[in-house]
């Protein structure tokens, strides 16, 4: 059995990741959509929307930063 | 190499008598990118006119198309065996493109009128299908002098209303839905208003005899002869698209290119007598393009090169509008070719820019072998990558396997050398609860020079027990890769402006830069190392110090809203991470996959059958990761080029260097033409 400390710490951890990549998600998913809407008119935008869509993601890397950072230290 | 080709500008002066053949040599070249003529740029100079030869051609490109829609013949399809296009313009000058079209707009013709006549049949069906069950004769419904006949529609059977009339008789259909009514002329209106009541809608009979069933029977039959027809003439349409299927198009084709060089005078400048052409070619070529026009047309042509385009943006502010866009041929090896398209997706390079191509062909791959790294994938990876490279055409295609290949070489190197394993199981070490290892699957035994390749003291290093190390070793990969952007903008800002220019637009970028790493670096000292805060603080200062000078360069130059760039900068680097975090991911569920058909395995569940299924299941698993891979560490290793890298350089918005040229798919030059 883990102390109730560690269990909050990976709770965190967990949270860190997972709200991140429901944040990520519904940034992509508005860019998405707008995205291939605009692919459909224009397919040499094809790049430019790749990259747009993309950008919200980092979020999720913040995330997976923080939730290593709270493992590290539960170790 | 990392620069576009250099670009120079030709003017080419000749005789307007001769401009046919100039055409002819400018296309054969294949080096000349035309400047479009613009109205008043020159004074003297208008816009010439087409050729003669390019009315016709466009008119029978003209039905030509039109033969091709109707046929449903698909142009772009490229030929096996092409014609000589000598060949197919002796057949066009025999009007080979009327006859076609003869014999194919008259069984069109026909058809469309076999098409019409069923059409009519058919409403006539209608009509009498719908009257079929009133007993009359057809005959009967017509030529009375003081009778009307009343046919029509109804929404409810009217006999109990229509009785009140003298002298008449009225049948009704059996669905109740049609009617007959035979009254008196007199009569007429009252009927009629009698029957508005049930929403009746006249109908008029067509003119037949005898009974309607009889009827009917005749225009089906008449209908299937007609159909048989119809038939038939689709089929003839079918031999004659597979008789002249391949003709039309190479006579398309030649057509094509007949109109094009026809309108080409619409691009150029002319005089009374004279022709002025204005275009790039580049420079390492002008020398040919020189001499292979004197020869072409036996010294009867002048070509100048006016200026060999330098990359400074101030050439191009002072040149004319119509010679301030430089077009771009982009200048990379056999290789490195291949991921042009990559960048073309995103926007062709400036003239005055690095092409991040070569770049992007060293890192995009080396950035997907490190995410996915274990030779189990990278062997499929390369065959297929491979097997793509040898019998794709498709540009895009071409572009993925080339991916794919050096992507696979490079998981295979970080497989076996740096992480050491194969379908998520190391070559060396123990068996853990929950991970085996191919030596203690196998009861291996290496011997030591094999043991030794591995790096962390023969086990190789662990995606999912390593992080830490692996996290700094990609924020290192970043801040590299970060700053390899600056110092190429930087070039790039030298080569448009002067150096003053770059230190104060990128410099002061790359200051900041160094300052904020050396400031993250010192704090995780600090806060996680447990370095005490008094010995970091010199670097610390040092960083501050140069993040304030940084940004101070900066803001001179881009003004305020640079200060708001360096938390974004620093997110940058962090991005970097996702390296560590995709082979992790592939990693966890590589253990758990394992750990899942190897445990089947073992258990001996089921004998023969458990072991088959738990194979089964290993390879399918397996075949998730493997296709999982390709689509997350692609994309990944792709959007770190694109956003993290080439946002600090890449400009570009450049115009493609596109030669006049004729490219031949379904003809063929023979040996004797220019």
């Amino acid at each position: 059995m883990v102390d109730e400390g560690t269990g909050l710490l990976a709770i965190g951890a967990g949270l860190a990741v997972g709200l991140a990549g429901i944040g990520a998600g519904l940034g992509e998913k508005d860019v998405g959509a707008a995205a291939v809407g605009a692919i459909t008119e224009d397919m040499s935008l094809f790049g430019k929307c790749i990259v747009l869509i993309v950008l919200p993601e980092t979020i999720v890397i913040f995330g997976l930063v923080i939730a290593f950072m709270i493992l590290f230290t539960m170790s | 190499m990392l620069l576009p080709e250099p670009m120079s500008r030709i003017v080419i002066v000749g005789n307007k008598q001769r401009l046919d053949e100039a055409t002819d040599a400018l296309y054969s070249l294949k080096m000349i990118h035309l400047i479009d003529h613009t109205v008043g740029s020159d004074e003297g100079f208008s816009i010439g006119a087409p050729r003669p030869y390019s009315e016709k051609a466009s008119e029978r490109l003209l039905s030509l198309k039109a033969v091709e829609k109707e046929l449903d013949i698909n142009v772009t399809k490229e030929s096996d065996e092409p014609m000589s296009s000598a060949d197919v313009r002796n057949e066009i000058s025999q009007n080979r493109v009327e006859s076609i079209g003869k014999e194919v707009f008259e069984v069109l013709d026909r058809r469309s009128g076999i098409i019409q006549k069923i059409t009519e049949e058919s409403a006539k069906r209608d009509v009498y299908a719908a009257i079929a069950s009133i007993p009359v004769d057809l005959d009967l419904y017509k030529g009375y002098r003081s009778i009307v006949v009343l046919v029509g529609s109804v929404k409810a059977d009217p006999t109990a209303a229509l009785s009140g009339l003298a002298d008449s008789e009225l049948f009704v259909s059996a669905d109740k839905k049609m009617i007959a009514l035979f009254v008196k002329t007199s009569e007429r209106e009252e009927a009629l208003r009698i029957l508005t009541d049930y929403e009746y809608t006249d109908i008029s009979v067509p003119e037949g005899t005898g009974p309607v069933g009889d009827a009917v029977a005749g225009i089906n039959s008449k209908v299937a002869a007609l159909s048989a027809e119809k038939e038939e003439a689709d089929k003839e349409l079918a031999a004659l698209k597979e008789k002249h299927g391949d003709d039309i198009i190479a006579l398309d084709e030649e057509l094509s290119f007949e109109e094009m060089k026809g309108t080409m005078p619409l691009r150029i400048a002319t005089s009374s007598h004279s022709f002025v052409i204005d275009a790039w070619v580049p420079t390492s070529k002008t020398g040919a393009v020189v001499s292979g026009m004197n020869e072409r047309m036996d010294n009867n042509i002048y070509v100048e090169v006016m200026e060999d385009r330098s990359r400074s943006l101030h050439d191009v502010e002072h040149a004319e509008p119509r010679f301030k866009e430089t077009p771009t041929k982009m200048n990379n090896g056999p290789f490195a070719r291949h991921f042009e398209h990559p960048v073309k997706l995103l926007s062709s390079p400036k003239y005055q820019e690095i092409d991040p191509t070569l770049i992007l062909s060293i890192f995009f791959p080396l950035f997907f072998g490190f995410m996915v790294g274990d030779i189990g994938y990278a062997i499929p990876f390369i065959i297929l990558g491979a097997y793509g490279l040898k019998t794709a055409k498709n540009k895009d295609f071409r572009a993925i396997a080339m991916a794919l290949f050096f992507g696979g070489i490079w998981t295979f190197i970080f497989g076996f050398f740096f992480y050491g394993e194969m379908f998520g199981m190391h070559f060396v070490g123990y068996a853990t609860d929950n991970a085996e290892t191919w030596m203690s699957l196998f009861g291996l035994h290496f011997p030591e020079w094999f043991v030794n390749i591995f790096p962390n003291h023969g086990h190789g290093i662990s995606k999912v027990e390593d992080v830490t190390f692996l996290l700094k070793v990609s924020i290192y990969i970043g801040i590299i890769h970060i700053m390899l952007g600056y110092v190429i903008g930087f070039f790039n800002a030298k080569m448009q402006h002067g150096t003053k220019e770059a230190f104060f637009e990128k410099g002061g970028w790359i200051i900041t830069f160094v300052g904020l790493v050396l400031f993250a670096w010192s704090m995780t000292e600090v806060m996680i190392s447990g370095v005490s805060f008094g010995d970091m603080l010199p670097f610390i200062l040092a960083a501050a110090a140069m993040m304030v000078a940084g940004i101070a360069i900066s803001i001179k130059k881009e003004g305020g809203q640079a200060i708001l760039e360096v938390p974004g900068l620093f997110g940058n680097i962090l991005s970097y991470a996702r390296l560590t975090a995709i082979g992790m991911s592939k990693a966890g569920m590589a253990l758990a996959f394992n750990y899942i058909s190897i445990t089947m395995i073992a258990a001996g569940l089921g004998g023969i059958a458990g072991i088959i299924v738990g194979l089964l299941l290993f390879s399918f698993l397996h075949l998730v990761i493997w296709v999982l891979a390709i689509l997350s560490a692609g994309l990944h290793s792709l959007r770190l080029q694109y956003v993290e890298m080439m946002s600090k350089f890449f400009v570009g918005g450049g115009k493609e260097y596109e030669p006049l040229e004729i490219k031949r798919k379904n003809t063929k030059i023979v040996e004797t033409e220019v």
